[in-house]
């Protein structure tokens, strides 16, 4: 007789499908797009996103209008770079913002010991939260593209472009959100998390470059006191690429000039008085440093889920 | 019957104080051990220990046969817990919260739709299922956390103090569904500082202060070992009870006589203490009325659990 059996699905579906079907991220989903809020929030955000980049177009065709009105090639682009700034502000502080809470509001609402005393794993526990917080992060920038489409219509973007800028986003999304969840995990009070959450992102956002800057201003005049040598100078510019591969703004403006100046997706080569040398894009080193970043913060939430309280 | 908690040498050290101290204690299947002790006795970080929470500084626990340390996951899977607080989720319905716990009990998704119905019924919840768990009464909510720790179907429920804070209908319920679960073979671990709450469903008890525990057994046999003196009521027709204050003070088991008048009783009763055992008791009564005493009564007092608790506590944590 033949025995039938069911197909399973792929190790990779498999993945999602449990994702889809934990209970945090269903209980979390649940409750976030039940009634009119979720609906109400997005319209409003959307409205908002529409108006913004309506000025940002004014604004430009006014101050750049020639005999022909103003280059829409240019346009595209000042459009394009608004709404990727807007979608950088929403990653780097919005995003946050939904996981700040998700532990720490477990254990304000006293939910949390419930929880721990069930089968639900660490690590799914993490999964769901992090998962249901991103959703509505990814549903406010998927939605925001077709206004970035508007870009498209006009020209001056290319397609690499967009994938490129959106992969960054996506990376830098899922790292911050872990920021917020690393900071409820350890902190008992959602205002203690929130807390050090912005201390997070706005020191991986503005403190580094800050930093840097601060210790330039200040050592510059020391190290540099004669002129640079090639290799003082290619050292630089590796010191400056460095940095700018910690920071999304700086990979998002450094990366497309890269492509744009130089028709570079990976790498150039360029001459420092004499030496030539390759200038790498930031953006495979903020992904790997991202990625790598993310993970760890995975790890560390999940163990300190797991351990058996000593207080 | 088996053995399905083992507390072994328990002891729980935060810095220099000692929450819980020494604990030894052990819960038959099918019991339902009611655990009573002043606030701060150490009821608390005694379940929370049992439930996989909090690490103890030194001693072993099984519960169902699974070292809490080794094993805490099938621990998880034996027990269901309900604390003193009950945790509210904004914006979810009576039946969501059921089905979300079972979720991560892992109880199959086409399964738990008949399995909430089934818990709405036993706690008598059924017409609020469709109501936001915030809109519940503290009574219905507590009766649906009761409800959640059934969800996957548990051998042994721990309970912090099911009925605090309810009014005297709620507090009924919660006991007469104690008495429920108890019928359906769950070995029910509460604690409770109401003690007549204690003395009506529980088999068994256990007494703690200052982390230790000062008592435990069955309830009965208890409230019979704490008391050294038995006390004993005699009543007779007529009024003068002198002829058996001294037949008493004759009789070698009695070591205290306490006449009508002197105390709460009425004019024609004696009360004495009584060191001897119930063969003795039942010899004295013999002697009594062959000695002609016009005894009409005969009976001992049973202290109820408020002389117990105030018997072995004395009264260190407020």
């Amino acid at each position: 007789m033949t025995e039938l059996t069911q197909p399973q699905p792929k190790p990779q579906f498999r993945r999602l499908r449990a994702l889809l079907q934990n209970p945090i991220t269903v209980k979390e989903l649940r409750s976030r797009m039940r009634g009119r809020r979720a609906f109400v929030v997005l319209s409003v955000y959307l409205a908002l996103m529409s108006g913004f980049i309506a000025l940002i177009y004014l604004a430009y065709a006014q101050s750049s209008g020639g005999p022909y009105g103003p280059d829409p090639r240019q346009a595209g682009k000042v459009v394009f770079t608004a709404v990727l700034g807007v979608q950088s502000f929403l990653v780097i502080f919005v995003g946050p913002a939904f996981t700040a809470g998700a532990i720490s509001g477990e254990k304000e609402r006293q939910t949390y010991d419930l929880l721990r005393t069930t089968l639900l794993t660490a690590d799914s526990f993490v999964a769901g939260k992090l998962f249901s917080a991103l959703s509505y992060v990814f549903l406010l920038i998927l939605a925001a593209v077709p206004l970035q489409s508007i870009a498209f219509l006009l020209g001056g973007v290319a397609l690499i472009e967009l994938v490129l800028s959106q992969t960054l986003l996506l990376v830098a999304a899922v790292t911050f959100a872990l920021f917020g969840l690393f900071a409820s995990s350890r902190m008992k009070t959602t205002l203690a998390a929130s807390v050090l959450t912005y201390a997070m992102s706005l020191f991986m956002t503005i403190g580094i470059p800050l930093l840097v800057g601060l210790f330039s201003a200040i050592l510059g005049p020391l190290l540099f006191a004669s002129s640079l040598s090639g290799i003082g100078e290619m050292l630089l510019a590796y010191g400056g690429l460095l940095l700018a591969a910690t920071n999304l703004p700086a990979t998002l403006i450094v990366s497309d000039i890269f492509l744009l100046q130089e028709g570079a997706l990976f790498f150039y080569k360029e001459t420092f008085s004499g030496y030539s040398a390759y200038i790498f894009s930031p953006w495979p080193l903020f992904l790997t440093f991202y990625i790598l970043l993310a993970l760890l913060l995975y790890w560390l939430i999940v163990r300190r889920i797991r351990k058996i309280a000593d207080k | 019957m088996t053995d399905i908690i083992e507390i072994q040498g328990l002891t729980k050290k935060y810095g220099e104080l000692t929450a819980v101290n020494d604990l030894t204690l052990t819960i038959q299947q099918g019991e339902v051990f009611g655990f009573i002790g002043p606030n701060g006795a150490g009821k608390t970080t005694t379940m929370r220990i049992l439930t996989t929470l909090l690490k103890p500084t030194s001693g072993t626990i099984r519960v169902a046969g699974y070292d809490i340390a080794d094993d805490p996951r099938a621990v998880r899977r034996a027990i269901g817990y309900m604390p003193d607080f009950f945790g509210v989720y904004d914006d979810i319905k009576v039946w969501e919260y059921l089905d979300f716990f079972a979720a991560c009990y892992d109880i199959p998704a086409n399964t738990r739709a008949g399995m909430v119905d089934d818990l709405l019924a036993l706690v008598d919840l059924g017409h609020k299922k469709e109501e936001q768990v915030e809109s519940l009464s503290r009574g219905m909510k507590q009766r649906l956390c009761l409800a959640r720790t059934l969800a996957h179907d548990p051998d042994v429920l721990i309970l912090d103090e099911p009925a605090s804070g309810l009014d005297p209908r709620a507090r009924i319920e919660i006991r007469e569904l104690l008495r429920e679960l108890q019928s359906m073979g769950k070995t029910i671990f509460f604690s409770s500082h109401i003690l007549s709450e204690v003395a009506d469903v529980c088999t068994t008890i256990g007494i703690i202060e200052a982390g230790q525990l000062v008592a435990s057994g069955d309830m009965t046999e208890m409230k019979k070992q704490l008391r050294a003196h038995r006390l004993i009521q005699v009543q007779i027709t007529g009024d003068d009870t002198t002829p058996v204050q001294e037949f008493l003070l004759r009789a070698e088991p009695v070591t205290g006589i306490v006449a009508g008048h002197e105390a709460d009783l009425p004019h024609n009763a004696v009360r004495f203490d009584f060191s001897g055992d119930d063969e003795t008791l039942s010899h004295l009564l013999t002697e009594m009325v062959a000695a002609g005493l016009p005894i009409f009564s005969f009976s001992e007092e049973t202290g109820d659990l408020e002389d117990v608790f105030l018997q072995v506590t004395k009264g260190i944590i407020n």
